[in-house]
């Protein structure tokens, strides 16, 4: 999946709302273990300089979200009203 | 004005600390505390991600026991690590639990001379020294590091009972009393004058922390749920006059430990009453918990540690904290 395509149709205006709710789901989710640690230092990387809601931001926190709690993603961007986006998550899921 | 620290527990990744250690630094917290049971990950490489990942907030094990990491071994550590975050360093030292030390087959052996001596020896060897050391408990024989070890790291004795307090207060720069309630604070704080007059210091010349089991949410039953768990063990582990101190039943207590023993969760949790959450945790709304900390402060604290669980959601806790109840204290 290609997430930074993903995340370039997220407006401006909702990325740090976006963001917020992708570091939830990381934070609070019970799958550890399938972080990968280059996505987990960029993503600390990002927050140090609290960056998390740029386009590079954001795609290493959707990129783990998904891979942490594939469901739960697609449920928040649909909440989100990123419709398109959930879309195309949940079909790249079903093809893998 | 009081500090406010903030302790984790590296069963959890890293990342997931360093995001809490990055968010607490921005939120007004000045000290961070990584705790160190053999069965965690490891203090030492936590501590040393978290020095990278934050730019001013003091840090240290929270606490370490000279039992299982022989003070040669923390005092090259805690050096090492004071070169990656220069003057943000301090170190915790506490006897270890039982339970921990049971578990790996060492004996808690004169936990008193244990402590003042792997002290001894960690300043020893921070200062460039070669230690030959013939204590009661250590020796060494001619320890010195091969590298020039830099700056001076200050140490905490983590304390409960009397004489720990008293010789935290005569022999640290700082002590970590491990306790919530504001009648055994009080308690703690005038056993660490003792030891602090008994030194000829004053008690202002060292930093006072209380390090409770924490848990904040703006609705006190999650609050409360989150703070069951720790609780539970620290009833569990209270002597029996602790427990009637705060009019709790010691049958009740006794219960819970055989619960815990058993590895029944549930009994062990349902036995928790609202009575033991307010005697061994400092838990409620940002309000109840502002409360609590004012009364701490008239003990002589000059530092609050959050303590976990912190909170249901952690994040969300940080938050709490650093937009309600730091504030509050910095006015």
């Amino acid at each position: 999946m290609e997430y930074d395509k993903l995340v370039e149709a997220i407006a401006v205006e909702k990325r740090r709302m976006v963001s917020d709710r992708l570091v939830d789901i990381i934070l609070t989710s019970k799958n550890d273990e399938k972080m990968p640690s280059q996505l987990a230092n960029a993503i600390l990387s990002h927050w140090q300089k609290d960056i998390l809601s740029t386009q590079d931001g954001l795609t290493a926190l959707l990129e783990a979200a998904v891979i942490l709690e594939p469901e739960k993603t697609v449920t928040a961007l649909t909440e989100l009203q990123l419709t398109g986006i959930a879309e195309q998550v949940k079909g790249a899921l079903v093809k893998v | 004005m009081v500090k406010f620290g903030i302790e984790f527990v590296p069963r959890e990744p890293y990342w997931k600390i360093m995001y809490y250690a990055i968010q607490a630094e921005r939120g007004g917290f000045s000290n961070l505390w990584i705790t160190d049971h053999f069965n965690d990950r490891n203090v030492y490489v936590t501590l040393a991600t978290a020095a990278i990942h934050t730019n001013k907030m003091t840090l240290g094990p929270g606490v370490t026991n000279p039992y299982i990491v022989n003070p040669v071994f923390t005092a090259q550590a805690i050096v090492t690590l004071n070169e990656l975050a220069p003057g943000r360093v301090v170190l915790g030292m506490g006897a270890g639990d039982k339970t921990t030390l049971d578990a790996v087959g060492v004996e808690m052996e004169k936990p008193l001379t244990a402590i003042r001596e792997s002290i001894d020896i960690i300043r020893k060897m921070i200062s460039g020294e070669s230690v030959a050391y013939q204590g009661e408990v250590f020796k060494t024989a001619g320890a010195k590091f091969l590298f020039k070890p830099k700056g001076k790291i200050p140490v905490y004795v983590g304390a409960q009972g009397p004489k720990m307090l008293a010789l935290a207060g005569k022999i640290g720069d700082g002590v970590l009393i491990n306790a919530s309630h504001p009648k055994d604070v009080e308690y703690a704080v005038n056993c660490v004058k003792e030891g602090v007059t008994a030194s000829g210091k004053r008690l202002d010349e060292i930093d006072v922390a209380a390090y409770p089991s924490f848990s904040v949410h703006e609705d006190i039953k999650k609050a409360s749920k989150t703070a069951v768990p720790a609780v539970s063990f620290i009833v569990a582990g209270s002597p029996p006059q602790v427990l009637e101190r705060h009019g709790i039943d010691v049958k009740k207590a006794e219960e819970i430990k055989e619960a815990l023993k058993a590895n029944d969760w549930g009994r062990a949790f349902s036995g928790v009453t609202p009575e033991m959450i307010g005697a061994f945790s400092v838990c409620g709304t940002p309000e109840m918990c502002i409360e609590r900390i004012a009364e701490l402060l008239k003990s002589g604290i000059s530092q609050f540690v959050v303590g976990s669980p912190i909170g249901a959601n952690v994040r969300e806790a940080i938050d709490l904290v650093s937009e309600k109840i730091i504030p509050h204290f910095k006015t």
